[in-house]
């Protein structure tokens, strides 16, 4: 058979792409669960060790289905919230679970005003434990991760960070390094400084300050990528935080010292929202 | 076993390995080699493209027009890639994630592409898909020695378990890619002390 | 008397002799003290000139005292600001001198060690070539290296940055630079940052060590220059240009003081050892570069200020005209050091994540170095090709 003639070829190839794809479109169709619930469950597990359930290592060894078990009994509600700190929408925590994961774009919505922000808030030895994630850039690629507060969001419980690909031993270290995340418990958010809530200081956070950690020695640009992505976040949820720290607080609300005069204020505005 | 499938099967592994004799499919090395477990993958990935991709365009290759033989080859190595990883992002996440765009980029390695040029295209299926599957083997064998020294130097660790004492100071430079070809280098270097023919004049 | 010496032991080592394993050692050692035996036979047409290799290495040596005694001096003058001791000017110079002596032991026990046992694995003669490595090695790293890391470094700029091209004369990079870069590279945390350029700073932040004064915050903010390169940078760390001209900053031992530097610079260029094309054109790199900085609003440091900085008068002088790495025909020297000098401050603007440019920079135009040349000869053939078919 002359296998060079034009007719051939055409037939020839189009057989072989064609059979290649549909060889490709069963593969991909029948592997895509496995592969969603590999992402849902990595992501999950971020929460869950910022929440201080259980350690990445460990979640890393359990499968997904355990992860997914250990989300689903943990969790008591996770929710959207829009610019102003209201509730939007919910997200479904048992069975098929729902994750508001698109951080890219969330990032976006920031900018311009308009986001639509997720809060999963666990339960923990009996006290609520607000997740909230932040995205930005490193100094190679994104870096994400997420941070728990207690039940009023006054204090950091715990971060989980993530990256791209930041360089090893340098800026990979906000993820490897246990260190520096143990440095964000018992931190603050800076509910004055809206536009600069949080810090993480070169040389070392200065002493007494509750809203700064230390940077990484050698890591200065991850540093300061991930310091603009919390204050970009921090930023979009702190109307959020603000009335949780305000409802919380209720009766005992200036006693800690968290709200010097906005402290009523807030407060009406919370009720006043539970209300409409 | 004849004399000639021994040769296809072992000559790759060391007198004729694609990466230190030919080589081929440096860049992929350099990247991948920084722990053993993603270097491990790799390799198996490799092994597996280079064996089924070899073995699929040996059987096509009575049929397969001359004049877009590059392309239909192409098409078969990509879709052997592409299912590998498809199938390490559903089995196997956490190292997908880590060797991230490499296990796409088989595609572009080399070995692959010139061992079904070279071997697969005039041959009997069985005889390449060994012939595969050995150059793939080749290439592996060089990726975890690289690896192993990397991640033993870099990190202090085997497969994640620390084997040096903690008081050891990792070395940030052999986790950056120079290292890897200077490792690399080194294994050249030893190969060739051994080997005096192939040494160059 | 050490000649006699020599000449008594040489039957010892040459051909026959019982230690005849040996002879390429004792070759090196008997020339490093004396012009080597062999002279130019009589009658045959050559230059004259008393300049042999080792000589030459050893003008450069010397050239880079200066540097080395006022880094000296500086090792304790910085040591005793951040630690408030007060002390007086030999105090200081004798801390600076402990400190500086074992990194020169290791320099060149490693260095030179290596050197001779390749020699002789080899059968070739020790090259003098490590004499003026080994020399710069302990001026460009902080004071406060771990032992162990330099002697690695050492043995790794010795074996892969010169034996395995083909010894001194061979090597593509400096091998100074290049057990810089592999310290740089290896080992970030003790080669970058604030406290790493002072003595025992490092040591003392990290065991709590108690100080007098309590000055050490200041002298934090204020260690590196080029870590916070900006005139309010520079000025909040009460740091001024003529400070960083005179060299009483923190820094590497021999990079901080540019009077110093100027010195072997005259030496160098006095003697014509070093090419004085490498070091203007490089000067005239780094002004043109910093320039172009300050015109785009990237940088508020005037660009003769950045020629003051860092490691740029040091790389410059002592390792950009380093005979072997650098560009061999005279055109091919003025672009590499031009090249050199933009790159730096290149490098300074744009990628604070390795704020010490001219390590990179020479590296990568010694690297470059034998395509420019190749370039200057083939564009020279081509313009004498054009000019005979002219004619």
């Amino acid at each position: 058979m002359n296998t060079n003639n034009n007719v051939y070829t055409i037939v020839y190839t189009t057989i072989i792409v064609v059979v290649a794809a549909a060889i490709l479109a069963i593969a991909a169709m029948a592997l895509k669960p496995k592969q969603d619930a590999n992402i849902k469950a990595e992501t999950i597990s971020q929460m869950l060790t910022a929440a201080g359930f259980a350690s990445k290592e460990d979640l890393a060894k359990q499968g997904n289905d355990q992860v997914l078990a250990m989300y689903s009994a943990n969790i008591k509600n996770a929710f959207l919230i829009d610019a102003e700190g209201n509730k939007t929408g919910e997200l479904e925590t048992e069975g098929s679970i729902e994750l508001q994961d698109n951080l890219k774009q969330e990032n976006k919505n920031i900018a311009s005003g308009n986001p639509s922000l997720p809060v999963y808030v666990f339960e923990k030895d009996g006290a609520e434990v607000n997740v909230i994630p932040c995205y930005g850039a490193g100094l190679w690629g994104p870096i994400w991760g997420y941070i728990a507060f207690n039940a009023d969001c006054t204090e950091i419980l715990g971060a989980y960070f993530d990256h791209e690909s930041e360089t090893p031993g340098l800026g990979a270290k906000i993820k490897d390094e246990a260190w520096f995340r143990e440095q964000f418990k018992g931190k603050k958010v800076n509910f004055s400084k809206p536009d600069d809530a949080f810090n993480i200081v070169k040389g070392g956070a200065p002493a007494g300050d509750d809203s700064a950690v230390d940077a990484i020695t050698g890591a200065t640009m991850t540093c300061n990528g991930l310091d603009a992505a919390l204050d970009t976040w921090f930023k979009a949820y702190i109307p959020f935080l603000q009335k949780k720290a305000g409802s919380a607080a209720g009766d005992a609300c200036c006693e800690d010292g968290c709200c010097e005069e906005g402290c009523d204020h807030e407060h009406n505005h919370e009720h006043n929202h539970q209300e409409g | 076993m004849n004399e000639d499938l021994k040769k296809t099967l072992l000559n790759p592994i060391f007198k004729g390995n694609p990466i230190t004799v030919l080589v081929l499919g440096i860049c992929s090395s350099l990247a991948v080699t920084v722990q053993l477990k993603g270097a491990c993958v790799m390799a198996l990935s490799v092994i597996i493209v280079t064996g089924l991709s070899s073995f699929v365009v040996s059987l096509l290759r009575n049929s397969i027009p001359n004049r877009v033989r590059i392309i239909v080859q192409l098409v078969v190595v990509a879709m052997m890639v592409i299912l590998v990883d498809q199938v390490l992002k559903a089995y196997a996440y956490s190292i997908d994630k880590q060797l991230s765009v490499y296990i796409g980029l088989i595609i572009t390695n080399c070995i692959v592409m010139g061992r079904i040029e070279a071997f697969a295209l005039g041959n009997k299926p069985i005889p390449s898909l060994l012939d595969g599957l050995a150059n793939g083997a080749g290439y592996g064998m060089i990726l975890i020695i690289v690896a192993f020294f990397r991640e033993l130097l870099g990190s202090g660790t085997l497969f994640g378990l620390r084997v040096l004492p903690a008081s050891y100071v990792p070395n940030n430079l052999v986790i950056l890619p120079p290292m890897a070809l200077i490792i690399l280098g080194c294994i050249v270097w030893v190969q060739r002390s051994i080997q005096k023919d192939l040494q160059e004049k | 008397m050490a000649k006699n010496f020599f000449d008594k032991i040489r039957p010892t080592f040459s051909e026959g002799g019982k230690l005849s394993w040996l002879h390429s050692s004792f070759d090196a050692f008997e020339t490093f003290f004396f012009v080597p035996n062999r002279v130019t036979r009589k009658g045959g047409t050559h230059v004259k000139d008393c300049v042999d290799l080792k000589r030459l290495l050893i003008i450069v040596v010397l050239a880079m005292v200066p540097a080395l005694l006022f880094g000296i001096w500086n090792l304790g003058e910085q040591h005793s600001i951040v630690f408030g001791l007060g002390w007086g000017f030999w105090q200081k110079v004798w801390y600076g001198f402990v400190k500086i002596i074992p990194l020169y032991l290791i320099s060149y026990i490693v260095g030179l060690g290596i050197e001779f046992a390749s020699a002789q694995m080899k059968g070739h003669e020790v090259s003098e070539g490590y004499l003026v490595s080994g020399f710069i090695i302990p001026l460009i790293v902080p004071v406060d290296v771990p032992w162990w890391m330099l002697a690695i470094a050492v043995a790794f700029a010795v074996i892969i940055g010169k034996e395995v091209f083909g010894g001194t004369g061979m090597n593509i990079w400096n091998p100074a630079l290049l057990a810089r870069a592999f310290l740089f590279f290896s080992y970030p945390s003790k080669m970058s940052g604030d406290s790493v350029w002072v003595g025992g700073l490092s040591k003392a932040l990290a065991g709590g060590t108690p100080w007098k004064g309590g000055e050490v915050v200041d002298a934090l903010s204020g260690a590196t220059p080029l870590s916070h390169a900006s005139l309010d940078g520079l000025s909040a760390a009460g740091t001024s240009a003529w400070n960083l001209f005179l060299g009483n900053i923190p820094g590497a031992v021999g990079e901080t003081s540019v009077i110093a530097i100027l010195i072997g610079a005259l030496i160098l260029i006095c003697t014509g050892v070093a090419s004085w094309k490498i070091m203007c054109s490089s000067v005239l790199g780094a002004l043109f570069v910093g320039w172009l900085g300050t015109v785009g609003g990237v940088t508020d440091i005037p660009c003769w200020e950045q020629l003051l900085m860092g490691g740029f008068a040091f790389g410059t002088v002592f390792m950009a005209t380093d005979p072997v790495t650098s560009a061999q025909t005279e055109t091919g020297k003025w672009i590499y050091g031009f090249l050199i000098g933009a790159l730096c401050i290149t490098v300074r603007l744009f990628n604070p994540g390795y704020p010490e440019g001219m390590m990179l920079a020479i590296l990568l135009m010694n690297t470059f170095a034998p395509l420019i040349d190749h370039y200057v000869v083939s564009a020279n053939i081509n313009r004498r090709l054009k000019r005979a078919k002219t004619v």
